[in-house]
């Protein structure tokens, strides 16, 4: 038995817990006055919020009941935001305006002091007095970028970053890199920053990211690549390093996806056979949770799933469940739980399906519970800290420009959900790498609704818990649980994989889908609904890279390897020798980025353990 | 009965987008296509062998990541490079490949781009509309594959009329004849590629065939999936065919037997034949082309009883079990060990695990197989 048919008993366990906590509540009266005396406690101390109009709000808003029963069945069955099990919400206060600010406002008069239980401080800001100035929020706006060669990318993040306070970075690779091969392959001329940027050395790092200061608190990047992902975790260090010195490295901020599961499963981007690629993975969570503590070594991504073509039940069931196989693997090697859990991230779909009312909500839920009873975390490894995107599967080309609204009621969802950053897809998706015109509608679109709108910036739990979204998230909740016990019951995630279940299941879902879209029990507005049969061929600027950008990328690739031949060599034979041992390959991984470039690096590596073999 | 239309599917050389192609396949499955599918991240070169030699009608290529004007061009132009102009090139890439880019595509010799809002119905009618027809010219001669692959479709179309063509008679001398197989999930098609792998480097210049089978959906195409798992067996030095059982049930097809014949009398050192997963009663081998059976097992065959219920046990040269990293693995190889040993023939039993690189068992397995030390 893997360790996921111990969280399905976690879970039901804790849930039968709530329960009896109500009727505790209801019968031991001790027990109910404690509970009712702490909920009033927690409603004193809610701060006051102040409308632009001067509407005065609580900073938190809870469910109007004074049943000792009811408050046990929130407190211990939702839990207040930022506490266990953290359905409301990871941290307390998520995407509000710290209240320094508003209370400065010319209705600050009344008596709406932070209460002394701290749910007026975020952030370290400290009301100090006289003129207290508050520290802003860093924004949760995400957007994944890249394209064409490295400094083409770099040109792009900055003109994304200008006027953002922090300076968060999602970079996409393109095709040849996302699989480990060389700019200079046969056959990749054409895909050569395609969809994402060209990267081969250590030398292509330095130029993505020129200009970003790597080691200060607001830099982060992010890197979506899996298959190769440990030989660009060195690459990024090694030009971390080469620009800063290596005391740089303890402060690097970030995330890479490195997510091999959900690779394997839906988007088939991994070079290695899965074991390799698991140990790979699990040499570098382990060197960079002991040297790079603030760095994400892994996302554990449902969006790849969703995109397949999953339900949203699949989406959230196999992405925890992969969760958990990774929480397994790293306790098996010895790492201690409180060494890794606090550094796993998650990313997830958030597409139009009832499903997303809840889906994100019930995910933090279950693994909350499965870290804290059966993997024996404390609470800042319990807390799923999650990525979301908007779903690129539900853009039409027909008629695109409603992607805006299809991306807007998307962010809408994931912002309801607790999200802890987001990224919004452009408009014109269907067709091409974004253009400048509508990434920046699609930016702008998520501080419209945080910044413009009041419906996130005022109160916590502002349209938390309503009776559908709570039917939703039973219903979901059951339905992720089956799907754990049918993992379970095929030998865990391992074995599903290897017997291909997600990946059937996940095809089937997509087929229905399809199916679903032109029988019409799918509608999509401007295709199979409301069509106008005028429209014209739309006119996208569409982002390609010139086959002389290409070409330069090659002949500097060239140039790089002619003057690293020697020391390339030797890198690689000394990689070789910790693969063959056994040890840990990532200092090894580390000093060969110095001087090889990442197709040397996965082909020596696919000459010692093997290359993938797909799965249909 | 006429032949099934036959394609080839696959998706480009650093792209993973295999969703759309996946529900396309189904949809040309279920209007009675067979679908050779190649899998995602595929070479032009690799595209190209596989269609001549699997002799379809036609490519359909799946693109989302870009590059496709310069990808399909390239498939273009090796096809005609290989005479095998004849076959065509269609596809689609939802909204990436633009109405401007069709229209160059289709100037460079591209048939049809299907755009995003395409329904998969009108796909399937297209395909079965336009790639059904036979060919009018005879394959030239210069390309020995594509020679090859116009002969057993000729051998698969008689099969089809009802025409007995060539029989089982004289084979060269040359090629060893090995046939696999074995239940579903028991890891053959893996275990077939990795022994291809050890061929391809221990004997240089040795040729392989291989005969692989799929089921036919009843009533329906066949999805033909066995080249995407086969990743060393996509090679020059490697003739690989994907046959559906075409309503045959045994695990072959009608026309194996003369493809077989066919196959051992062209210039190869080894031939191979996968059958499709096999029940317990079954013995698909009859063949006298056959030199060597390979029985693939995997441990999880259920209780000991059902061990002594099938037959291939009885017959099988070499009783392969795969997967013995699985914890049943030591009590399955005693049990096994156990009922050859009742057998009295000289059978001979190895325990892999092919998923494994380098794996010893399947070293072990080549070294029975090869006739490199013989000659």
């Amino acid at each position: 038995m893997s360790k996921l048919g111990a969280v399905v008993e976690s879970v039901e366990k804790h849930e039968k817990f709530v329960l009896d906590q109500v009727k505790r509540a209801r019968t031991d009266e001790n027990f109910g006055r404690e509970m009712t005396e702490r909920w009033e406690k927690i409603k004193a101390g809610i701060p006051t919020s102040r409308a632009p109009t001067g509407l005065p709000l609580p900073r938190l808003a809870l469910p109007e009941i004074d049943d000792a029963g009811e408050i046990a069945r929130y407190l211990f069955g939702d839990g207040l935001p930022g506490e266990f099990p953290y359905l409301n919400g990871a941290y307390r206060e998520m995407y509000l305006e710290p209240l320094e600010e508003i209370e400065i406002g010319s209705f600050a008069k009344d008596k709406s002091a932070p209460s002394a239980n701290g749910h007026g401080k975020r952030n370290g800001a400290k009301p100090n007095g006289a003129k207290p100035k508050a520290q802003l929020q860093e924004e949760p706006t995400r957007l994944f970028s890249g394209l064409m060669l490295a400094e083409d990318t770099n040109k792009r993040f900055h003109f994304l970053s200008a006027h953002q306070r922090s300076k968060r970075l999602s970079t996409a690779f393109d095709g040849p890199t996302l699989y480990g091969i060389d700019s200079d392959a046969d056959g990749v001329m054409g895909k050569i920053g395609e969809g994402g940027v060209a990267v081969d050395t250590v030398e292509d790092m330095v130029r993505l990211y020129d200009g970003f200061e790597l080691g200060a608190p607001n830099f982060s990047a992010s890197m979506t690549i899996s298959g190769p992902a440990p030989i660009i975790m060195a690459m990024y260090i090694a030009a971390a390093k080469r620009r800063f010195g290596a005391k740089v490295v303890p402060n690097l901020r970030g995330t890479i996806q490195a997510d091999i599961f959900k690779e394997v499963q839906a988007q088939n981007e991994t070079i290695f056979p899965t074991e390799a690629s698991l140990r790979f993975l699990c040499d570098m969570i382990e060197w960079t949770t002991e040297n790079m503590p603030r760095w994400y070594p892994v996302s554990i991504s449902g969006y790849h799933i969703g995109e397949a073509g999953s339900t949203p039940v699949q989406q959230a069931a196999y992405t925890l469940s992969n969760g958990f196989a990774y929480a397994e693997m790293l306790a098996a090697r010895g790492v201690p739980v409180d060494q890794f859990a606090p550094r796993l991230s998650f990313f997830l779909d958030c597409g139009l399906d009832v499903e997303y009312i809840a889906l994100s909500r019930v995910s933090r839920k279950i693994w909350a519970i499965g870290m804290r009873d059966v993997f024996g975390a404390s609470p800042r490894g319990q807390m799923f800290k999650l990525h979301t995107q908007t779903s690129g599967r539900s853009l039409i080309a027909a008629e695109f420009k409603n992607n805006l609204t299809r991306t807007a009621a998307e962010l809408m969802l994931a912002y309801m959900n607790g999200t802890n950053s987001c990224h919004s897809n452009s408009a014109d998706e269907p067709f091409t790498t974004p253009s400048e015109e509508w990434i920046r509608l699609a930016a702008h679109g998520q501080a419209i609704l945080l910044e413009e709108s009041g419906i996130f910036k005022h109160t916590m739990n502002m349209l938390s818990g309503s009776p559908g979204m709570k039917a939703v998230e039973r219903a979901v909740e059951k339905a992720i649980l089956d799907e754990f016990r049918e993992i379970e019951s095929l030998g865990g995630v391992m074995g599903a994989v290897e017997n291909r279940y997600q990946r059937s299941q996940i095809q089937n879902a997509a087929h229905r889908y399809e199916e679903q879209i032109y029988d019409g029990r799918r509608p999509i507005v401007g295709l199979t609904r409301y069509r106008d049969p005028n429209e014209k061929p739309p006119v996208i600027e569409l982002a390609r890279t010139p086959r002389k950008r290409q070409e330069l990328q090659v002949n500097r690739l060239k140039k790089f390897k002619k003057a690293n031949a020697g020391k390339a060599e030797k890198a690689l034979s000394k990689l070789a020798a910790v693969v063959e041992s056994g040890g840990n390959t990532f200092p090894a991984l580390l000093e060969a980025a110095e001087v090889c470039s990442l197709g040397q690096i996965s082909t020596r590596l696919q000459d010692l353990v093997g290359r993938f073999r797909p799965m249909v | 009965m006429a032949s099934p239309v036959r394609i080839l599917t696959a998706v480009p050389i650093c792209d993973g987008h295999d969703s759309a192609i996946n529900t396309i396949n189904l949809e040309f499955i279920r209007h009675g296509i067979e679908v050779v599918y190649l899998g995602f991240h595929r070479y032009v070169g690799d595209i190209v062998r596989a269609a001549i030699q699997e002799d379809v009608a036609a490519i359909g290529i799946s693109s989302y990541n870009g590059g496709h004007i310069d990808f399909f061009a390239e498939v273009v132009r090796q096809l005609r490079r290989a005479g095998a102009g004849d076959i065509a090139v269609f596809g689609g890439g939802g909204g990436t490949i633009t109405f401007d880019d069709a229209r160059l595509m289709k100037r460079q010799g591209v048939d049809q781009i299907f755009f995003a809002g395409t329904s998969l119905t009108q796909m399937a009618d297209y395909v079965r509309k336009h790639y059904g027809k036979p060919r009018k010219k005879p394959a030239t001669k210069k390309n020995r594959d594509l020679v090859l692959a116009r002969e057993l479709t000729a051998i698969e179309d008689a099969r089809g009329k009802g025409r007995k063509s060539e029989g089982g008679s004289r084979k060269s001398a040359k090629a060893r004849v090995i046939g696999f197989t074995g239940p579903g999930g028991a890891g053959k098609t893996t275990l077939i590629d990795e022994l291809v792998l050890r061929f391809l480097q221990n004997e240089p210049t040795a040729r392989i065939a291989i005969l692989s089978h799929d089921p036919s959906v009843v009533g329906e195409g066949a999805l033909l999936g066995d080249r995407a798992t086969m990743i060393n067996s996509q090679d020059d030095r490697v003739f690989m065919r994907s046959m559906a059982t075409r309503g045959q049930a045994g695990g072959l097809s009608p026309a194996t037997e003369s493809c077989l014949a066919h196959l051992t009398k062209a210039d190869f050192d080894y031939v191979i034949i996968e059958t499709v997963g096999t029940g317990q009663e079954a013995l698909p081998f009859r063949s006298k082309l056959i030199d060597q059976t390979v029985l693939v097992m995997n441990p999880d065959y259920g209780a000991r009883l059902q061990l002594q219920k099938i037959v291939m046990l009885d017959v099988a040269d070499i009783v392969v079990v795969n997967k013995t990293d699985l914890d049943r693995a030591k009590a399955a190889l005693s049990e096994i060990e156990h009922r050859l040993t009742q057998n009295k023939r000289k059978q001979q039993m190895v325990a892999t695990v092919a998923k494994r690189h380098r794996d010893h068992g399947v070293d072990e397995l080549y070294e029975m197989i090869s006739s490199k030390g013989e000659k």
